[in-house]
């Protein structure tokens, strides 16, 4: 525990053996587990590879290999990207020819309302999380738990009377509506995130560069701000999650030029009245995890810190 | 009180005040307005406030407090005052009726019932799905509590359910527990022999949903309580093991303390977000075989019938229930907390 | 038999090598400090000895059982950690009461045994509290009563006073070694205080980058270190260490040419196995008397900076090459800054180290 064995972390060595500590037994039987669990998205992500008629096969398709003979050949399909075109381009009619689908369109939203609510939520609330840990106000905790309380409500409660606004407003089908009630929906756990992890700071530093002449807004920024970049990223990862999969607001507050990808899904699924197209949806879905499964796997070790939302201090 | 522009208090309590008169009394595209208002004379109130005392925490709360203002806590005070009008958002006529949206949602022969047996079906999930998730979260972060050779990466494939689209995972649940094409069905069909439709019935629905929705959102409870197992000092259970103290009794003493607080916020996450639950329902029974849930009936009701004064009568009488079960949370936390 | 054997014990950590062929007996009753800066390994071989972690090689023994293997539930040992790890959750009457749980024992000895013990630890009134709520001293104490509760093999104090202030840690020493002597098992202690090393411990053993480099009563280690490093590292102020070209010995006494003079001081008969090389000549500060005039055994050098320690006062002073030397006056011995020293090296405490820096000794 002394300081040589932070010396060791810091060199990267990992100690042999040690109480909280397992070797190669432990990760096999948590792969394991751990492929189980991930079965089901396994199968979405083959399915994207899987022919038309593989798709719906019965038995099920499982494997585009049959792992030198070990999977018997009527759980093998013959992989195919055919599907991830037809996100893009596709026939709509039966025997039509193909047109484009939107789908760029919907996925460039996805990324302007899920990215832009986000940082814009990281910034006012990292702002207002900056405030409320240096000058607090009088009643500071009351005013907290009233924001972590609209974070606590149930979306379904708040949707109704802001579609009814967004329509006199003439906020209806635009990006401000979305983008701002996304940024609402992100701003209570950005506040108390970034605001436990300016409360750990150490107050010296900061007193110092005041001493030194530095402006509140320079010792914000130069100070304050880099030693929290950690928070700002387990908060940006988790907002994302959240945001980017977003449904029953974009089912209710876009419009068609606004229309995320999950509610596009929705539709293309459903849509034509040949039954739900599996290979399509797998493919969309493939493609849509990708973006925010990279951002996650980056970002993992600040993620631990982030889901507690701040709210565990000891 | 100091009637002054930078009175900020004060101009929040005339704000409430003239909100919800204007809410209660007049119709909802006047209101607006009026609300709106009184939304800017708090702004502008807090700015000149902080402007004056160099106030900067005034000045950097301020535009958070706006933003939530205005999509959270307006819509609420709005949908408030909708609540006690004869409203549909099709039609132009509205009229005043005080509490009649309430006895209608809680007594009426048609409505009643049915909002009834949503609320009872939405309680049963809450129940089934919390508890499932709980469990086989807490199991999850059991098993990543060690550190271990790629332990980083199989973390990410258990995170991955919950990265997915509901829009997806729901399609592909109602794949798999497809009668022809789904795997679950071919397996118990190669089993028993017979055909085998898992929604088909109440139980079988349930389980489906369920199942479906502990899946997704386990990772969840586990990244919770992982955050408390890793936050146990390591050298607690090096102690441990030199005093011989039994795994048993480890658990307990040590890191169960460690990941109570946390299993206490992942329990009311869950909770409230299973209040929600909506999108699995609508994907994979579409309310079919007794399983509406108040949130998906709170959709129909308000959306897709318009009997929008209605569903805002809905809302509160569901925003009063999650209050009351936050507040006991709260309560049994604090009291737990002050134990210690 | 309460004994720890460690022999040829060697942690690697990667390509890292942490300890390197350390040896060490401790016999029951004797309490030994693994002293040395940090970063040195006395850790590690304390938690090697704990069982905490695996040696890459050699053996340790315990109550005359090869341990390697065995984790620490099963060697029976009691350790008192740096920073306590006091359980948390715990009251500190339950924490006491952690090590007995193996034991079996019926509630009512339980409890006997933990107000035994909080009696001795002055931990009677705090029984009840939480470990948050206690003082630092009181955690430390706590810490002690948990290794004490148990009549293990032996114990193992991992920098147990390092958290305490000065007045506190003086008495906790104190403290410390009284229980201690009463229990008569082999203790290990790693500290990288000399003071508290010099005090508590019947033996010293020094470490540095992994290497004990020796092991000896306190007097031994003080009075005769086996090399520049352990000459250095003990006692306060530093022994001065000097550069000096041996040119003969004969008659009991040396020729060296120190700091650019020549002086003629006695030395170790072994000093006389020596060729004329370069050496260090070790001399505390405190072996210097300050004569008059310049003679062949004396230094001369110029009062720098002055610095009153109380009883005694040191003084920096400079020799004519460059050389920084510290002497060590009694308060009634006035020196003025600037002032011309001659300061004459008590020959009996006068250390001769080879180019190796190994001491030069019979």
């Amino acid at each position: 525990m002394a300081e040589n064995n932070s010396i060791w972390e810091a060199l990267g060595f990992r100690k042999a053996s040690g109480v909280g500590e397992a070797g190669w037994g432990r990760t096999l039987v948590v792969a394991i587990v751990s492929l189980i669990y991930f079965l089901p998205v396994l199968f979405i992500i083959f399915t994207a590879f899987k022919p038309q008629d593989a798709a719906l096969a019965v038995p099920p398709t499982l494997s585009p290999t049959s792992l030198f003979g070990l999977i018997p050949q009527q759980f093998v399909f013959t992989p195919t990207l055919e599907n991830f075109g037809s996100v893009f381009m596709r026939s709509m009619t039966p025997g039509g020819a193909p047109e484009a689908t939107g789908f760029d369109r919907y996925f460039f939203n996805s990324i302007v309302i899920a990215s832009s609510s986000v940082l814009l939520a990281l910034v006012i609330g990292t702002l207002a999380a900056f405030g409320f840990s240096r000058y607090p106000l009088k009643g500071n905790d009351t005013y907290l738990f009233i924001i972590l309380t609209t974070r606590m409500l149930p979306a379904i409660v708040v949707i109704i009377p802001v579609i009814l606004m967004f329509r006199v407003v003439g906020l209806s089908g635009s990006y401000t509506g979305i983008i701002l009630l996304y940024t609402a929906f992100n701003l209570a756990f950005t506040i108390w995130m970034m605001k436990s992890f300016f409360d750990e700071l150490s107050l010296d530093v900061e007193d110092a560069a005041r001493i030194d002449g530095s402006s509140d807004i320079k010792v914000f920024f130069k100070i304050a701000l880099p030693q929290v970049i950690a928070g700002l990223a387990a908060t940006f990862v988790f907002g994302l999650i959240l945001t980017w999969n977003e449904f029953l607001f974009a089912l209710l507050l876009s419009g068609p030029d606004t229309r995320t990808v999950p509610v596009a899904m929705n539709q293309a699924v459903s849509s034509g009245g040949r039954g739900t197209d599996w290979t399509l949806l797998a493919a969309i879905e493939t493609l849509f995890l990708i973006p925010v499964f990279l951002v996650t796997f980056f970002l993992q070790n600040h993620l631990l810190r982030g889901v507690t939302f701040g709210t565990v201090k000891r | 009180m100091r009637l002054s522009p930078d009175n900020w208090k004060l101009a929040i309590l005339v704000g409430l005040v003239v909100s919800v008169l204007a809410a209660i009394a007049l119709p909802p595209h006047v209101s607006f307005w009026i609300v709106g208002a009184m939304a800017a004379l708090v702004a502008a109130a807090f700015v000149v406030n902080a402007y004056r005392r160099k106030y900067y925490g005034g000045l950097l709360v301020a535009p958070a407090i706006a933003v939530l203002f205005v999509m959270n806590i307006f819509p609420l005070l709005w949908s408030l005052g909708l609540s006690f009008f004869a409203y549909q958002s099709n039609q132009q006529s509205i009229r005043f009726i005080g509490l009649a949206n309430y006895t209608k949602v809680l007594t009426n022969d048609i409505m009643a019932p049915a909002n009834w047996g949503a609320l009872v079906n939405t309680a049963m999930f809450v129940v089934l799905t919390v508890t499932a998730q709980m469990i086989v979260g807490f199991l999850l972060a059991m098993l990543f509590a060690k550190q271990f050779p790629l332990r980083k990466y199989l973390l990410i494939l258990v995170l991955t359910p919950m990265m997915l689209s509901v829009v997806a995972s729901g399609v592909f649940f109602s794949y798999y527990y497809d009668p022809t094409f789904g795997i679950l069905s071919y397996v118990i069909n190669a089993i028993t022999g017979g055909q085998f439709i898992l929604m088909d019935s109440k139980a079988g629905a349930v389980t489906g949903i369920v199942f479906a929705d502990a899946w997704m959102w386990s990772p969840f409870v586990m990244l919770l309580v992982l955050a408390g197992l890793v936050s146990v000092p390591k050298y607690l259970y090096e102690a441990a093991a030199i005093d011989r103290v039994s795994k048993w009794r480890q658990f307990w003493t040590i890191t169960f303390p460690y990941i109570r607080g946390l299993m206490m916020l992942a329990l009311l996450f869950r909770t409230i977000e299973a209040f929600k639950l909506a999108d699995l329902v609508i994907l994979l029974t579409k309310g079919g075989n007794d399983t509406m849930t108040i949130s998906y009936h709170l959709i129909r009701i308000a959306n897709e019938q318009n009997k929008t004064s209605e569903g805002a009568a809905i809302s509160y009488l569901m925003l009063f229930m999650v209050i009351v079960l936050t507040n006991l949370y709260l309560y049994i936390a604090n009291r737990r907390s002050q134990g210690d | 038999m309460s004994t720890i054997e460690i022999r040829k014990v060697t942690k690697q950590f990667g390509a890292f090598t942490a300890v390197k062929d350390a040896d060490l007996k401790v016999e029951a009753g004797e309490v030994v400090c693994l002293l040395g800066p940090s970063g040195c390994g006395k850790t590690t071989t304390l938690r090697m000895i704990a069982g905490l972690e695996r040696a890459t090689s050699g053996d340790v023994i315990i109550a005359g059982q090869r341990m390697n293997e065995l984790p620490p539930q099963k060697r029976d040992i009691a350790m008192v950690f740096q920073f306590y790890a006091l359980y948390p959750a715990l009251t500190v009457g339950q924490n006491i009461a952690m090590p007995l749980h193996y034991e079996g024992l019926s509630k009512a000895d339980q409890d006997a045994r933990v107000s035994k013990v909080a009696k001795i630890m002055h931990l009677s009134e705090v029984l009840d509290r939480m470990p948050n709520q206690i003082s630092e001293g009181e955690k430390q104490r706590l810490a002690v009563a948990r290794a004490i509760v148990r009549d293990p093999n032996c114990f193992l104090f991992d920098e147990p006073l390092s958290r305490l202030d000065v007045e506190l840690r003086h008495s906790m020493r104190g403290q410390i070694k009284e229980v201690l002597t009463g229990l008569s098992k082999a203790t290990v202690i790693v500290t990288h205080d000399q003071l508290e090393a010099l005090t508590m411990a019947s033996r010293i053993a020094i470490m540095k980058d992994g290497v004990i480099e020796q092991v000896g009563t306190p007097h031994e280690v003080f009075a005769k270190p086996t090399n520049v490093f352990v000459a250095s590292f003990i006692g306060t102020p530093q022994m001065n260490l000097v550069e000096a070209d041996l040119r003969s010995f004969g008659d009991g006494k040396a020729d060296v040419v120190l700091a650019g003079q020549p002086l003629n001081i006695a030395a170790d008969p072994a000093v006389s196995r020596l060729k004329p090389s370069k050496v260090t000549v070790g001399i505390r500060p405190r072996a210097f008397t300050t004569v008059q005039d310049k003679a062949g055994d004396t230094i001369a050098a110029q009062a720098e900076l002055i610095e009153p320690m109380g009883a005694e006062t040191l003084i920096h002073a400079r020799t004519a090459s460059g050389g920084d030397i510290r002497v060590v006056v009694p308060r009634d011995k006035r020196v003025k800054v600037g002032e011309a020293l001659h300061l004459r090296p008590d020959p009996r405490q006068t250390h001769f180290f080879g180019e190796d820096g190994r001491a030069v000794r019979a």
